[in-house]
């Protein structure tokens, strides 16, 4: 008797969870399978004529990183702009936040309206990324706001901030700054929280100062949730699309160098519907995503004797 | 237990009922971003046997603009249901969307098949040299300009596939008061005599900029008197990229006037070159079709209506141009052939689109009423009579499809994107300006070989 019980119990806790597997497996394990699948044949559409699928075996691949007439493979250039562009928006990013996570869990500060704070911040998020980016390029074009007040409205000496390649990149990161930096504050102000106040108590007793405080104890217990939001913007940032697609005016402007790797993707996908080449692609973007979240897992979520963090927890 | 067995089961079947939601709804129309319906009154004008074909007209678009017109001067006959399916032109998502919907066409549902489609000159090879069009069942009038039947015919067999209810010859629309502080003239027919070819256009850019104006409104002005004045297509017959010397052209005009500082550096539809058509514009010249003054240029009838004036300039052109296509799964054949026929022989139908809508119809024999009829004149032009012009210019446009691909729109849009971020400074060189288009080529075209 008893013993149906507890099988009756596992039983209901899978059909819990099976609607997850399922949905897993239509909705990502099976595309995933066939993105690798698709990648082996030429398909492609040309006017309404649908040419293949005929397999070509690594041919995609070949062509991938095959270098183009002025030498440069794209794939590899389209993976250092959006390295760039990810950069320039995420380490200010982390560095603000977690300024603006220290202060606002700091004991000693105790900043009122904190809900008002973190509303406000959270806001830009709430905004679509192309809506957004429509805003920055209103903003900053020639006869913009921005230039008005540089130039007071004399276009021919304004700056065409979408026509150079560090502004273009520079405003791309900014909004992406301006639309994360609320999102990472909230979960780092929740791991600083759930650190034990004892800690930063016992820290005060011993006459600790807020540096050492920050540098020995709350920044190395904050690393797991470090490590979760470095991964998520690193994952974040390779998929970067709409932002750019925007500010680039799908082209990649200037001279191809906000285009990204998902930008790129899109291309293969637009009018030729190339599956294979866009299959090959995705799997080159699996692939780096896979390893990039493999190293800053390792760097970051390390101690001194080599062991990750979570083997540790326990002791 | 028994309670929470029951709770289990209806949120399960929940969870799956909400999935099969889903699904039914994708499996219908899929594509449509904005689907509107609408039924309307008793008809007058529906002719033909067309009781016995489908309930549901189905006609594709990328803008509200013949929607609207449609709305406003066609009855549609009683008991049709009119659907819209509108997507946007840009980076050639109509098109994406159309070419999905055309290969579905056999396991859609009759009533969403689609009746009737629109497209434009930069792509209407595609369809209308292809299986997804039908021929039509009867001879339009003579009347129409020859081009715009062109277009639409099926080089293949001959086949007539549509029509186009608007002709569009392109022409200068110059600013009136800084054509007489250059020119010394605003009369149209002496400023056509000052820029009827490149050279005195090119002498006039630089007095204007000595003046301290502005020629062209954007470095794309010019360029459809080059390419629809080509002498040979884009691609050879083994479909290679081969660039017309007129395209060529082009790049050193352009270039030379963004050194110069004879136009603005921008593309056809920037913020900038739009505020320039306000009070205090400083532009002289913008090039389009009748269309374009009255959807494009609503500053300047706000701000400076009368300020302006239309002449040939240095080489005839035409930009633009909305076939009608009828679909090869229609099955309202006999209505879609009369809307055609509405929008391009119905002369209470074509004298309001013109006189309301500043549309300029194929159909010669009406829009020469107006060129002859010397009570009329534009507002907006001060008074000119722009019909007259275009009736003229519309003759001498001729269309030979060997001239025409089915990627035109790459070529007319991508190609002189990547042209001008080269006019713009980056890339530095016109080689990596190429380099980058071969690249939109690979990418939007993998048929096509390049260098």
């Amino acid at each position: 008797m008893k013993k149906h019980k507890l099988v009756s119990y596992a039983k209901w806790g899978y059909i819990f969870i099976a609607p997850f597997f399922v949905i897993y497996i239509i909705f990502q394990l099976v595309p995933l399978l066939s993105t690798f699948y698709y990648s082996f044949f030429e398909n492609y559409r040309d006017g309404l004529t649908t040419i293949g699928p005929n397999f070509v075996g690594l041919d995609n691949y070949i062509t991938l990183f095959t270098p183009g007439t002025d030498g440069t493979i794209n794939i590899v250039t389209y993976f250092v702009n959006t390295i760039i562009m990810w950069i320039l928006g995420a380490v200010p990013q982390l560095l603000f936040s977690l300024l603006l996570a220290v202060i606002y869990t700091s004991e000693r500060l105790r900043i009122k309206g904190q809900g008002f704070f973190k509303t406000v911040m959270y806001m830009p998020n709430l905004i679509m990324a192309a809506a957004f980016a429509m805003l920055f390029f209103m903003l900053f074009s020639k006869i913009g706001p921005v230039n008005q007040i540089l130039y007071g409205g004399n276009t021919e000496k304004a700056f065409d901030f979408f026509a150079n390649t560090w502004g273009a990149r520079g405003i791309i990161a900014g909004i992406n700054f301006l639309m994360w930096f609320g999102n990472t504050t909230i979960l780092l102000m929740a791991g600083i929280m759930g650190i034990d106040q004892s800690l930063f108590e016992a820290a005060s007793i011993d006459g600790a100062t807020s540096w050492q405080v920050f540098y020995k104890i709350t920044l190395p217990l904050l690393k797991p949730i470090m490590v979760y939001v470095a991964i998520t913007s690193l994952i974040g940032g390779l998929q970067m699309f709409d932002v750019p697609q925007v500010i680039g005016t799908s082209l990649g402007s200037p001279n191809r160098s906000t285009m990204t790797m998902i930008m790129y993707l899109n291309n293969y996908l637009g009018t030729s519907k190339n599956y294979g080449m866009a299959g090959a692609l995705s799997v080159i973007i699996f692939i780096i995503t896979g390893i990039l979240s493999v190293i800053v897992y390792k760097t970051m979520a390390t101690d001194n004797s080599g062991k990750p963090k979570k083997a540790k927890k326990g002791a | 237990m028994m309670k929470k067995k029951i709770l289990a089961a209806i949120l399960a079947s929940v969870m799956v009922l909400s999935m099969a939601g889903c699904n039914q709804e994708q499996s219908g129309g899929g594509s449509n971003d904005d689907t509107t319906a609408g039924t309307n009154a008793p008809a007058n004008n529906g002719g033909g046997d067309a009781s016995e074909e489908g309930k549901v007209l189905n006609i594709w678009c990328w803008n509200e603009d013949f929607k609207n017109y449609f709305e406003a001067y066609y009855t549609v006959p009683e008991g049709i249901t009119v659907k819209w399916t509108v997507n946007t032109n840009d980076d050639g998502v109509y098109q994406q969307k159309l070419d999905e919907a055309i290969l579905n066409q056999s396991s859609t549902a009759d009533d969403e098949k689609i009746d009737m489609f629109l497209a434009e000159a930069d792509y209407i090879k595609k369809y209308a040299c292809s299986d997804a069009t039908a021929a039509l069942s009867y001879t339009p009038s003579s009347d129409i300009y020859s081009y715009t039947l062109g277009a639409a015919t099926d080089v293949r067999n001959n086949q007539l596939k549509g029509v186009s209810f608007q002709a569009a010859p392109s022409l200068v629309i110059y600013r009136r008061s800084i054509a007489k502080d250059v020119l010394g003239t605003d009369d149209p027919d002496e400023v056509q005599s000052l820029l009827d070819t490149w050279d005195k256009f090119d002498a006039v850019a630089a007095d204007a900029k000595a003046k301290g104006y502005i020629m062209t409104g954007c470095v794309e002005e010019t360029l459809r008197c080059y390419t629809n004045n080509a002498k040979t297509s884009f691609l050879s017959d083994s479909n290679e990229l081969q660039i017309p010397d007129e395209f060529r052209t082009w790049v050193t005009q352009a270039k030379n006037y963004v050194d110069n500082g004879y136009t603005l550096t921008c593309g056809r539809w920037a913020d900038e070159k739009s505020a320039q058509m306000g009070k205090d514009g400083k532009v002289m010249c913008f090039f389009g079709p009748a269309w374009y003054y009255n959807f494009c240029m609503g500053t300047a009838m706000d701000e400076a209506n009368g300020d302006w004036a239309v002449c040939v300039g240095p080489q005839e052109h035409f930009w633009g141009g909305t076939w009608l296509l009828k679909s090869a799964s229609t099955d309202n054949e006999t209505l879609v052939e009369d809307i055609m026929k509405a929008f391009t022989e119905d002369e209470t139908v074509i004298s309001q689109l013109w006189e309301k809508n500043s549309e300029f119809s194929c159909n010669r024999a009406i829009m020469e009423k107006y060129a002859n009829d010397e009570t009329y004149g534009n507002e907006f032009l001060n008074g000119q009579n722009d019909a007259a012009i275009m009736a003229e210019c519309a003759k001498n446009i001729t269309w030979d499809p060997a001239l025409h691909t089915q990627y035109d729109q790459i070529f007319q849009e991508t190609l002189p994107g990547r042209m001008l971020e080269y006019f713009k400074g980056e890339p530095a060189t016109e080689e990596e300006a190429w380099s980058n288009f071969y690249k939109d080529l690979d990418e939007k075209a993998p048929a096509i070989t390049h260098p």
